[in-house]
């Protein structure tokens, strides 16, 4: 062994030097090589690789070839592929095994020269620890964490010594050397103190534990333990296989056993078995492949019922079952388990005596002859000879029925719960109409009740003063005037300049600065209405009495007298803001308008809407036609003009001017609104 | 994996061997089975071919591997005897061939098995006394020729199989009180189990080689 040479920290310079003696200095990384002949090395290593397992395989493919003449000719290539393979596989795993020789040489390293180097090439990934603390979590809750530390120490430094190990020993002293491993966390149990609650089933659990543990990461790793290097598991594997399909002939007769396969039951067992066999091959732990075989036999062994199971009917109809399953790397399979399991499993337990039955039944295949057929020498070699492809098809065809049953069964299984899910999204669906009907229900009740609250009242329209004015003439004063307002004097008064507001907000909307809408007063019209635009709401925003108009003063005087006008004019203001509120609810639609993006803070839902056609004819409007009409010298041209306003201005009163107040649509939708009277008599 | 009346201290692994249909199936099964029925009713089933018997105090987990008898499968059953701890020969006391082979089954039992594993010999079916074609005296002198413990017994009775089992692993016991079993090796088919912690062994084992590496 490696170690057997004795450490020594004093290196001679020969010892560095290249192990070919040419004088270059050598490097551990290239086994004691120069960069220079450690790479010839290799070539011819190599080489004689690819010479060798050209050889040992090429004999043997025509041998059997020759042996079994009538094989068809897609069989044959693909026997060729298996074999490319094959070789693949095994190149592969040469270099696998030259990888851990580097890993071997630098622990050996370690030992020699520093301890400080320790490992660097390989880490269990933290993965397969985090893994084992949630098994241990789930299946030994009561234990405490030492224990869970201390199996996990111990599956670390045994997954490490076995890594360690196997590019060294063959495979025999390394199942020795796990098997030992084995003992020693046995013998660690009896002597830790952590142990000494734990009683010796809990134990037997344990060292399971581990050993999954372990083994599951260990079999992951290429050509470690399993089908390790310097074996030739795999050319068995495909020997067996090969075998067992040559065999494919072989029935309930030829082994003696009572089976029907004409029987439902019978069949179905038989299959079930066979499926628990070819899951074999995906366990990863011995224990897990043990409880698939155990899983097999008893199937098997419920065949033979109702007689009491003996091995005298397991044996033949496990081989059966093995002959029909063909399961996949079985020699490797089977030498894994018996390698690497702990030993005193396999040699007690059910587990144990299922598989020394499975590998009976195995050895037993591979050693069939005519006798132990009790057959004709002449009818075996026959049936031997015969391709692969014809035999054994009464089986084969019950056992695909019974595949093609279950399969029918998985997708009938399959059918089913789609259309229960079906259902259980229509119910779903169902639901949530229905609630979508409850819902709208509540909405309109909740809608209603807040109708039967606030009652919208169409009230007839005020006559605003303006256009009595406009009615009467220009000059005198309403004398109807100073009537509605003294008889409920804050509305009036509010009233009043209200609708003057709108005028302004319409305009304002309109995007027209006042400024601008006082220079080019066309008609009488538009006068007045720049008129009124200059007596509304600039003016009587501004606290300054000054401005006003003789217009606003008349009606302010009407109301207050000069003492008190300074004291009325924040009154007025909140006038003015209650009027704003109306307004808005007029604008609803526009609110989504660029220039007056600010006003839809105050959206009002129940407030009179007008047609939204309306307010995009005023938005043209407001681009071109009153600038348009400021340019051209009628004005009645614009008005009397079929263009987009005269959609609008049908629907009030067919042809009117809009800048007509009564007609306009504006005017129309800024009546007050029902809230307009609260808000307003708020601040009164 | 229970507590209890299943605390026992060794497991101890027999194998059944004998032609086919001499009976191992129904030995087996009237001597496990009576554990059932007697101790725990409730745990039909509970683990393959065992059953625990007491042996000078001590709790014993007997563990039975019945084999295939048949001829052809003879080459192939070898398996079957790594690590027994005991061995029970049958043969059919109504037929002559069974008997016959039973120097075969011995030499394969001597060659597969450790010498320290006990093999006793059963003559079954003593209830068909009247198709009797092999004497008492014939096989006991052939058990006292080849050193091995003899019985006849009734699967179909019961008579003696208790008995036969019992003498089995009370003289594999003694191998162990002896030192002549080592209870570390792999192969001996005993395992012992402290059921207590703490408990000084009756045989402590003598050397145990740690990897001398």
């Amino acid at each position: 062994m490696i170690t057997s040479k004795m450490p020594s920290l004093r290196i001679d310079q020969n010892d560095l030097k290249c192990k070919n003696g040419c004088d270059y200095f050598g490097n551990p990384q290239w086994q004691g090589y120069c960069s220079k002949c450690h790479r010839e090395q290799m070539q011819r290593q190599r080489k004689a690789e690819k010479a060798s397992s050209f050889t040992s395989t090429l004999p043997r493919s025509d041998q059997r070839k020759s042996e079994r003449g009538l094989k068809l000719s897609s069989h044959a290539s693909f026997s060729k592929f298996e074999e490319k393979r094959l070789r693949q596989s095994e190149t592969l795993k040469k270099t696998n095994l030259l990888k851990f020789n580097v890993f071997k040489k630098n622990i050996t390293d370690d030992h020699e020269i520093s301890t400080e180097r320790r490992q660097p090439e390989f880490k269990i990934p933290t993965a397969v620890f985090e893994g084992m603390k949630a098994d241990f979590r789930v299946r030994f809750p009561s234990f405490p964490p030492q224990i869970d530390r201390d199996a996990r120490g111990f599956v670390h430094t045994f997954i490490l010594d076995v890594i360690k190990w196997a590019a060294i020993m063959n495979v025999d002293e390394l199942s020795e050397r796990v098997q030992k491993q084995y003992q020693r966390f046995m013998k660690h149990m009896e002597t830790s103190q952590h142990y000494a609650s734990v009683d010796s089933d809990a134990r037997e659990l344990l060292i399971d534990f581990v050993e999954k543990h372990a083994m599951t990461y260990l079999h992951e790793l290429p050509s470690i333990v399993f089908s390790p290097s310097g074996t030739d598991d795999e050319r068995q594997d495909r020997a067996m296989s090969e075998r067992i399909q040559q065999l494919s002939w072989v029935g309930e007769k030829h082994l003696e056993c009572k089976l029907d396969r004409n029987n439902a039951e019978c069949r179905r067992l038989l299959y079930k078995a066979i499926s628990e066999l070819l899951g074999m091959d995906a366990a990863r732990w011995s224990g897990a492949k043990l409880a698939r075989v155990r899983r097999c036999a008893r199937h098997v062994l419920r065949l033979a019922a109702p007689a009491p199971a003996s091995a005298d009917d397991l044996l033949p109809a496990l081989i059966l079952a093995v002959l029909k399953a063909n399961p996949p790397r079985l020699i490797s399979n089977i030498n894994y388990v018996t390698r690497f399991c702990n030993a005193q499993r396999l040699m007690t337990g059910e587990g144990g005596y299922y598989f020394t039955n499975l590998c009976c039944a195995v050895s037993f295949i591979q050693n069939m002859t005519a006798e132990s057929l009790s057959m004709d020498k002449k009818e075996f070699d026959c049936y031997m000879a015969m391709p692969a492809s014809i035999g054994g098809s009464a089986w084969a065809a019950a056992l695909s029925l019974c595949g093609a049953t279950r399969e029918a069964e998985e997708q009938s299984a399959l059918a089913a719960k789609l259309l229960e899910q079906t259902k259980e999204i229509q119910r779903e669906a169902e639901n949530m109409a229905n609630n979508a009907a409850t819902f709208e229900e509540q909405i309109a009740k909740k809608v209603q009740d807040v109708l039967a609250k606030t009652p919208l009242e169409i009230k007839p329209r005020r006559e605003l003063p303006r256009l009595r004015r406009e009615g009467v003439g220009s000059a005198p004063p309403p004398t109807t005037e100073p009537g509605p307002a003294r008889t409920s004097e804050p509305p009036a008064l509010l009233n009043e300049p209200s609708v003057v507001i709108d005028e302004t907000e319409k305009l304002n909307i309109l995007g027209f600065e006042v400024v601008e809408e006082r220079s080019p007063s066309k008609s009488p019209q538009l006068d007045r209405l720049s008129d009124l635009k200059q007596s509304s709401s600039t003016e009587l925003l501004t606290p300054s009495p000054m401005v006003l108009t003789p217009f606003d003063c008349r009606s302010l005087d009407e109301v207050l007298t000069p003492d008190e006008f300074p004291d009325n004019i924040p009154g007025l203001s909140d006038v003015n803001y209650d009027i704003d509120l109306s307004d808005f609810s007029a604008d609803t639609s526009l609110a989504e308008d660029p220039p007056a993006p600010d006003r839809r803070r105050t959206f009002d839902p129940f407030a009179p809407q007008t047609s939204k056609d309306s307010y995009k004819l005023l938005e043209s409007f407001d681009e071109f036609s009153i600038v348009d009409n400021a340019r051209e010298s009628d004005p009645y041209e614009v008005v009397h003009r079929p263009d987009p306003f005269g959609s609008v201005l049908d629907n009030d009163e067919g042809r009117a001017s809009i800048l007509d107040d009564s007609g306009s649509p504006t005017a129309a939708c800024l009546l007050p609104s029902p809230i307009q009277p609260q808000n307003s008599a708020k601040p009164t | 994996m229970t507590s209890g009346p299943y605390n026992y201290s060794y497991i101890f692994k027999y194998i059944i061997i004998g032609d086919m249909g001499v009976g191992k199936s129904c030995l087996l099964h009237q001597f496990t089975d009576k554990k059932f029925m007697a101790d725990c009713p409730h745990t039909i089933g509970v683990e393959f071919g065992t059953r625990i018997i007491e042996v000078a105090g001590q709790k014993i987990k007997l563990q039975i591997w019945d084999t295939a008898g048949q001829e052809r499968f003879r080459a192939v059953t070898r398996s079957y005897y790594r690590g027994a701890a005991g061995a029970l020969m049958v043969y059919d006391i109504t037929r002559r061939s069974t008997y016959n082979h039973l120097s075969s089954w011995l030499t394969d039992t001597r060659n597969l098995t450790n010498p320290s594993t006990v093999i006793f010999l059963i003559g079954n079916k003593s209830d068909l006394d009247a198709q009797r074609d092999v004497t008492y005296e014939e096989a006991k002198q052939f058990a006292d020729e080849n050193g091995l413990m003899f019985v006849e017994a009734s699967a179909k009775t019961g008579q003696n199989v208790e008995e036969a089992f019992l003498e089995t692993a009370k003289k594999i016991y003694q191998s162990i009180q002896d030192g002549r079993l080592d209870l570390n090796a792999a192969e001996s088919g005993v395992q012992h189990k402290p059921a207590s912690p703490g408990r000084p062994l009756a045989a402590p084992p003598s050397s145990r080689d740690n990897c001398a590496c």
